[in-house]
């Protein structure tokens, strides 16, 4: 742990507490470890990009490269001489095993065409937490035909654009009874190199800059310092130099800087004003320039932060930070990102995928849908449909080709960490990133040992008199 | 050995320790503690600033702390640690650049590149964007514009001809080189401003070549104008050459600008491209009429015999031609010239006062357009009376001028052949 890293040697905590004595005279600086570095996010970085094309051909890839999966999956589970059928080639009664995307037919779900259909007479829907309802119902798609599930399969468990396979039968009226399903399940995982010491790395999310709460201020300042090494005594220190790199997940931007007016408003009164945007990113600026003086820094954009809309949201342009991006350091990575870190992979989202997923199925945990997501194989099924994403044809980027060792997701509501094992022996350590701007709390991730540990960041308010501060979380 | 840090924090409380002890002023601490904390069963790490009464318990509460230091110090009491942050934001600001100097960890990755690197950088990753293709076409078009800007204006000009809606106005060709040059300048101005946005999407290096391609393009265009100008004073039917000048800045404004600013220059171009339409227009019938006309008047009027006979033919052909003008006077909106019956009066060789009406160019603007008009038309049908004497002339010019003068207010019927 963290804690134990830093604790000092000789055990008195009131070093800092005296008189600066003789010895003194020499400071000694600690180096900051270099961990060996390599970005492999290229599969999400758009080149020329080209809206002309249906969303349909991402479903087409999706279905070719993850069917072969599937079927081995299958043959697996249920036997080798299971039958896997074509929805095409179905028998009546037959017990065989299909493989397909899921469908999630929802009442509740905002249609734009029921929207705008005279019959209707429908008023805009307002948006909701949640799209679920008791009348959900689940579809099977493969290549030429659909065909309705119904049994042994939790309709809310599943979203849209999942690819599964199915065991079980038709029946008379034209739906399946599912028996039992799969999914494609973790994929194989490189062997991680063993660390000799303690390695660690930063991850960050949800910053909220430039909003009009600047509650957490001052603990982001803290988190700056105590990682550029201006706080805390030796042994804290030391610690400190032991991060390797700091992983900003996206939302580096507060949502109150999305200026929803400026399109609706008229020019002539929003053409001296500003966007909020810019004084927030001039912060944003100034913050990395004091973190990439001192540590290797990814960062990631999020939904708020001033990039494009659709999956994979490509990096943060260097021009918006003419103080930091001079700095080598500086790693301006696209979301998803993938990097390797010391033969440890890590890859994760700035959380867009999984808060969708959260609004279409009944899984709460922001943790739980990670794990799900891993299961599935891919990390945003609900891109096209109902998460914005780029008209792939050619491969979906998406789908997970190799198991990451670290596997996060930015902005969630609270810290969550768990560490899973595969079928094959893959370790995986999922973190769910808490956002800064509500709960001031960071992840430190030890290379070495895979484990994670939440560290928090707390000042005192006027409100603390009565209560003891560390019962309030800010 | 020890990191400077904690020779600073040492200090720090070293100077609160003998405040405190001089019992000087009051002065408050804020503290530093961190450790690990357990707190429903998961542990982590915290790092909190307490305020000097709530250290003790924040120490307890820890499960190990992993250290303690003085954080800050003040004179009052802090109720809220809003102001620290504002402090330290304050001095985190003025000494952005050396943040690291007095870390105490070093980062040998984190030395700022030069910004030749950082271009090359930025080259080498960065697929290039539309903005800077267009840009670099631009440049392109700049290099090459010296050769092709001639012909590449005429066509232009006449591709535009149909275009243009607005229908012309009355100038001169003095007139027109007077314009010319407001235009120029505005077009010399017009690619300065422009070239910000441009250079604002570029590194500064790159910047700085189309700064100094357009200003230099800018210049010869200014060069050139400045002497085709000289050329077309003299002859009055020199139309081209003022074309292909303003085809030149024409061109000029397409190509420094922007986007956006294509619009403006479009218009200024529609603009630019109904004047010399307009005067084209006038033109034609101003040589047939006004070159007639003008230098024949001319000599008949200093001298003192009028010639009866041409005037009213002269008269009749101006009626309709200040009508036509006036028609057309009436759709511009600018400050125009047009020609305009007037009187003068003058002492001729014999000594006799005698009041000529004629046509004269003058300066005018929209507001003026209905009320001018109604003056040359009841002045036309006076002077065509013969008159035989010169006093007799004297009279009836005096008395036309009498009339004129008084019919200026009343209502004139050629009201109805007005705008319609």
């Amino acid at each position: 742990m963290f804690s134990e890293v830093s604790a000092p040697q000789e055990g008195s905590c009131s070093l800092l507490l005296c008189r600066p004595g003789s010895e003194d005279q020499e400071p000694s600086v600690f180096d900051r470890v270099k961990p060996a570095y390599s970005p492999c996010s290229e599969r999400f970085k758009l080149g020329e990009r080209s809206f002309n094309r249906q969303y349909a051909h991402i479903y087409a890839t999706r279905l070719m490269q993850m069917s072969p999966l599937l079927t081995e999956r299958a043959q697996q589970k249920w036997g080798a001489d299971v039958r896997i059928r074509k929805l095409c080639d179905l028998q009546m009664g037959e017990q065989c095993c299909i493989v397909g995307t899921l469908f999630k037919h929802m009442e509740l779900q905002p249609s734009i065409l029921k929207e705008i259909s005279e019959e209707h007479n429908l008023l805009p829907q307002p948006p909701r937490t949640r799209y679920i309802s008791e009348s959900d119902e689940l579809i099977l798609e493969d290549e030429l035909q659909r065909i309705k599930l119904e049994g042994n399969i939790d309709v809310d468990k599943f979203v849209t654009g999942s690819v599964i396979a199915i065991y079980g039968a038709e029946k008379n009226d034209g739906k399946f009874t599912v028996d039992d399903f799969c999914t494609a399940d973790l994929p194989p995982q490189a062997p991680r190199t063993t660390l000799s010491s303690d390695r660690f790395v930063l991850l960050l999310s949800g910053l909220g800059l430039g909003g009009s709460h600047a509650d957490s201020m001052l603990a982001l300042q803290l988190l700056v310092d105590m990682v550029t090494g201006h706080l805390g005594d030796q042994g804290e220190q030391s610690g400190a130099s032991t991060i390797s790199r700091v992983l900003l997940a996206g939302n580096l931007l507060s949502q109150s800087t999305q200026d929803k007016d400026a399109s609706t408003k008229a020019k002539y009164l929003t053409k001296k004003t500003q966007a909020g945007t810019v004084d927030a990113m001039r912060l944003l600026d100034e913050m990395l320039m004091q973190l990439v003086s001192s540590v290797p820094v990814d960062v990631m954009p999020g939904q708020y932060d001033p990039t494009n809309y659709t999956l994979p949201q490509q990096p943060l342009h260097h021009c918006m930070f003419p103080l930091s991006s001079s700095y080598p350091t500086l790693q301006l990575a696209s979301n998803p990102h993938q990097a390797t870190l010391d033969g440890v992979r890590i890859l994760g989202t700035s959380g867009q995928n999984v808060k969708d997923i959260q609004k279409y199925s009944s899984m709460d945990s922001h943790l739980e849908i990670l794990e799900n997501t891993l299961r599935l194989r891919h990390l945003a099924p609900t891109a096209p449909d109902t998460l914005g994403c780029y008209p792939f044809y050619l491969k979906d980027p998406f789908i997970l080709e190799e198991c990451p060792h670290v596997y996060f997701s930015g902005n969630a509501p609270s810290y969550q960490a768990k560490r899973i094992t595969g079928a094959e022996g893959q370790e995986v350590l999922l973190v769910a990133i808490p956002e800064f701007s509500s709960t001031q709390t960071a992840c430190l991730v030890n290379l070495r040992t895979l484990e994670c540990e939440p560290i928090r960041f707390s000042s005192f308010s006027a409100g603390d008199d009565e209560e003891s501060e560390m019962n309030i979380s800010h | 050995m020890v990191p400077p840090q904690c020779v600073y924090f040492r200090m720090l409380y070293h100077y609160l320790d003998q405040k405190r002890k001089e019992g000087s002023a009051r002065l408050h601490a804020t503290y530093l503690v961190s450790g690990k904390f357990v707190e429903n069963g998961t542990t982590s790490h915290k790092v909190s600033v307490v305020r000097e009464d709530q250290l003790e318990d924040a120490k307890s509460k820890m499960s190990l702390t992993v250290s303690v230091h003085v954080y800050s110090v003040q004179k009052a009491v802090l109720k809220d640690s809003g102001p620290l942050y504002s402090a330290d934001y304050d001095a985190v600001k003025e000494n952005l650049r050396n943040c690291s100097r007095y870390s105490a960890i070093r980062c040998a990755d984190a030395v700022p590149r030069s910004s030749a690197e950082v271009q090359q950088a930025c080259e080498t990753t960065q697929a290039p964007p539309p903005e800077t293709e267009q840009i670099k076409a631009n440049h392109s078009n700049l290099a090459s514009k010296p050769t092709s800007k001639q012909p590449k204006g005429i066509m232009g000009m006449f591709a535009n001809k149909n275009v243009s809606k607005n229908q012309d106005s009355s100038k001169e060709i003095k007139l027109e080189q007077k314009e010319v040059t407001p235009v120029v300048e505005t077009s010399k101005t017009k690619p300065a401003p422009k070239t910000n946005p441009v250079t604002n999407f570029f590194a500064k290096q790159a910047a700085k070549k189309p700064d100094k391609s357009i200003k230099e393009e800018v210049e010869i265009a200014q060069t050139s104008s400045s002497v085709d100008e000289k050329p077309t004073s003299p002859p009055p039917k020199a139309e081209t050459p003022v074309k292909e000048e303003l085809a030149k800045d024409a061109v000029v404004e397409k190509d420094t600008s922007k986007t956006k600013r294509l619009e403006h220059s479009d218009s200024e171009e529609e603009k630019n491209e109904s004047r010399r339409k307009k005067r084209r227009r006038i033109k034609k019938p101003e040589p047939d009429s006004s070159d007639d006309e003008v230098i024949p008047d001319s000599p008949p009027q200093l001298q003192e015999k009028r010639d009866p006979s041409p005037s009213p033919e002269i008269q009749v052909k101006k009626e309709p031609v200040a009508v036509s003008h006036s028609d057309e006077l009436s759709d511009c909106k600018r400050r125009k010239r047009r020609r305009v019956l007037k009187s003068r009066t003058f002492v001729d060789d014999e000594g006799c006062i005698v009041t000529e009406k004629d046509y004269e160019s003058e300066s005018y603007s929209e507001t003026e357009d209905d009320f001018k008009f109604s003056q040359p038309t009841p002045k036309n049908p006076n002077p065509p009376k013969p008159s035989t004497g010169k006093k007799e002339e004297e009279k009836k010019s005096k008395k036309a001028a009498a009339a004129s003068n008084k019919s200026t207010k009343q209502a004139s019927i050629m009201g109805f052949f007005q705008k319609k």
